[in-house]
């Protein structure tokens, strides 16, 4: 199992160095010249082939290329064109809210989801089953930014039960830091819940029809007992799949709903990036993002041999 | 003295084609540590039968209707709980296929721990060292280890056996075994058998074996019912049922037992068969059950269904006929 899981970090090398190549390729084949953003308009011929030099953007790709991975590797992102700051520091800051929005999220989608699949699909057929699945469509269909905006006039403008906006670090106590993710949380996790009860009550549907499922009754045991340890152990595969994969979804979700509730994270960062053409910041991130999905993925395949004493690697 | 009598059991299922009567108007009894074998072809409700007892037909579609009285109690009028309280304790069952009735992601240990931990109220420790001891009865070698495993870890016998110490694990006064050897080896089959009928000698439980393999009913059968469309067409004590078969449905069943024979000594048979298929249960039928498919059917047949009548000391059979020795096995 150990030797597996090494196995598989070192086999994450060559993913993550096509990954380093194309966030570099992006900065190489942009339209636009960072060394004219950093000079200005004001900035003669001379000034920005000064600039470019000491940036070493006149050297060719390979080179240019080889040195970034190689500051990489000891833990240099590069410098923010625009501040001026270390990449890694900026990344640094914002890294918290967004980890803070992920878990919160995800915790909130695994509890509300999973239970509400797994009831779906023990009365499947019933009112309660299709009310849960016509929920699961329409959580579906709204945009992040729709449900945002409308959580924020419902419970924060008009009810006032929880604040409009912003962020507080979890350092300042549990519930100001709660507090200031539920709405974003649950708009956040819309689609995602709808997805993950959607799976679970398919996955579960399929399995309840198995043999061990009647032999489970015929031992005596209660509906709690047969949904939650003898199905739910038996469906979770593509439960983990789907989650593992949603959190792709999350990273997205993230860029929009920081936006939306103001949350200085990294989706608010990214979208400054862009904006200000500021490619190494945009670089560090991408490679951030790309890193976690890969750790997610080995997370996922790990969980597997937990629930499924079949898979073995 | 009766353990379990079933009055008129019925259990109908809704489906778009019509209300199927998958049983249809059973009755029968089970006395204490007796042996009573359910034989007849697929569809024919036997299974169904056994399901009913133990109340593991979904309702809706299914509906069950009649009397199940165990050990003096109604089984058909106890609540939900009080039902769980006695599968898996009083009465407990074996399934046909051991590759698929134990769950694959929990260990055999704890699938056999739950019952115990449910119905006897043992701490996980003490349900433990009780599976350890159950294994060992069933012959599984190294119970301490096997007790760890998973099911694809073992063999089909060896499923079995676990399947085997689960229903046995709370000694329960009935043990309802649903062809328990089909999906098995011939070799692996006989083994079963025996260890089925050493613990229930053991335990003292009754057996209902439900099965279409005559060969294991005059192994390890007190007594026969023979079941066709969702009805008991038959009646009788073992040896009595083998030697002289009163209803025709059963003089075909034993008709295509297949026998040892050569060519090459002239002593091959070709093997009997009973033409035509079960009837459609959704339909009402009038008359016989068997009347389609019965070569000495006459309008009688087709028009009144024929009552169990007593045809033998305790044997019963459902055939205007069957009284005359119309047919002779």
């Amino acid at each position: 199992m150990l030797s597996y899981i090494l196995r598989r970090i070192v086999a994450t090398l060559p993913v993550m160095a096509i990954v380093a190549l194309f966030v570099f390729s992006l900065l190489y084949i942009a339209p636009g010249d960072p060394a004219v953003v950093i000079a200005g308009d004001q900035a003669s011929p001379e000034d920005v082939e000064r600039i470019r030099q000491s940036l070493g953007l006149d050297r060719p790709f390979l080179v240019q290329f080889g040195g970034w991975v190689w500051r990489i590797l000891h833990g240099d992102l590069g410098t923010s064109i625009f501040t001026n700051l270390p990449v890694s520091a900026m990344i640094g800051q914002r890294l918290g809210p967004t980890l803070s929005l992920m878990i919160v999220t995800l915790l909130l989608t695994i509890v509300v989801a999973v239970p509400l699949g797994v009831v779906a699909a023990w009365k499947a057929g019933s009112l309660i089953d299709r009310v849960i699945m016509g929920f699961a469509v329409f959580g579906f269909s709204l945009p992040v930014f729709v449900v945002g905006y409308i959580l924020a006039y419902i419970f924060a403008l008009e009810l006032e039960w929880l604040p409009v906006q912003g962020y507080t670090p979890l350092t300042q106590g549990f519930w100001p830091w709660l507090e200031n993710l539920i709405l974003p949380a649950i708009a956040l996790g819309c689609v995602y819940i709808a997805l993950v009860a959607r799976i679970t009550r398919a996955a579960m549907l399929e399995v309840l029809q198995q043999d061990y499922i009647r032999t489970a009754r015929a031992k005596g045991l209660g509906q709690g007992g047969i949904l939650f340890i003898h199905a739910l152990k038996n469906a979770a595969v593509p439960i983990v799949t789907v989650i593992g994969i949603g959190i792709a979804l999350l990273i997205g979700g993230a860029v929009v709903t920081e936006s939306v509730f103001a949350i200085p994270g990294l989706g608010r960062l990214t979208i400054d990036a862009i904006l200000r053409r500021d490619y190494p910041v945009i670089q560090g991130i991408v490679l951030l993002f790309s890193f976690v999905y890969v750790l997610v993925n080995l997370m996922i395949d790990v969980i597997y041999t937990l629930v499924d004493p079949r898979i073995r690697y | 003295m009766a353990l379990l009598e079933v009055d008129n059991l019925q259990t109908h299922f809704r489906t778009p084609g019509g209300i199927n009567r998958a049983v249809d108007g059973v009755s029968f009894h089970v006395n204490e540590g007796e042996t009573l074998a359910i034989v007849g072809e697929s569809g024919c409700g036997k299974s169904v039968t056994s399901m009913s007892l133990m109340r593991l037909i979904p309702e809706p579609p299914g509906r069950i209707a009649g009397a199940i009285r165990f050990a003096g109690r109604d089984l058909l009028q106890l609540s939900d709980r009080e039902m769980r309280a006695i599968r898996g304790n009083d009465i407990s069952m074996i399934f046909q296929e051991p590759m698929t009735s134990l769950n694959p992601v929990l260990t055999v240990g704890r699938q056999i721990r739950e019952t115990l931990m449910i119905h006897q109220g043992l701490d996980k420790q003490a349900a433990e060292a009780h599976a350890v001891e159950m294994l060992t009865l069933v012959g599984i070698p190294e119970p301490k280890r096997r007790v760890r495993e998973y099911p694809h870890q073992l063999s089909g016998g060896m499923r079995q056996r676990v399947m085997i110490a689960i229903a046995l694990a709370c000694n329960p006064k009935l043990l309802i075994a649903d062809e328990p050897t089909t999906a098995l080896d011939v070799t692996i089959q006989a083994q079963i058998l025996k260890l089925m009928l050493d613990l229930k000698r053991r335990v003292g439980a009754a057996i209902i074996l439900i099965t279409h393999d005559l060969g294991v009913v005059a192994e390890i059968a007190e007594r026969v019912m023979v079941m066709y469309a969702g009805r008991k067409v038959e009646e009788a004590p073992v040896a009595e049922l083998f030697r002289s078969p009163r209803h025709p449905y059963t003089q075909g069943l034993l008709g295509a037992v297949p026998r040892l024979g050569s060519s090459l000594t002239g002593t091959a048979r070709r093997l009997a068969e009973i033409p035509g298929q079960v009837p459609d249960l959704r339909k009402p039928i009038t008359g016989c059950v068997f009347a389609g498919r019965c070569a000495l059917a006459t309008d009688l047949c087709r028009q009144y269904a024929p009552g169990l009548e007593e045809k033998g000391p305790r044997h019963v059979a459902a055939c205007h006929y069957a009284a005359k020795g119309a047919v002779a096995a």
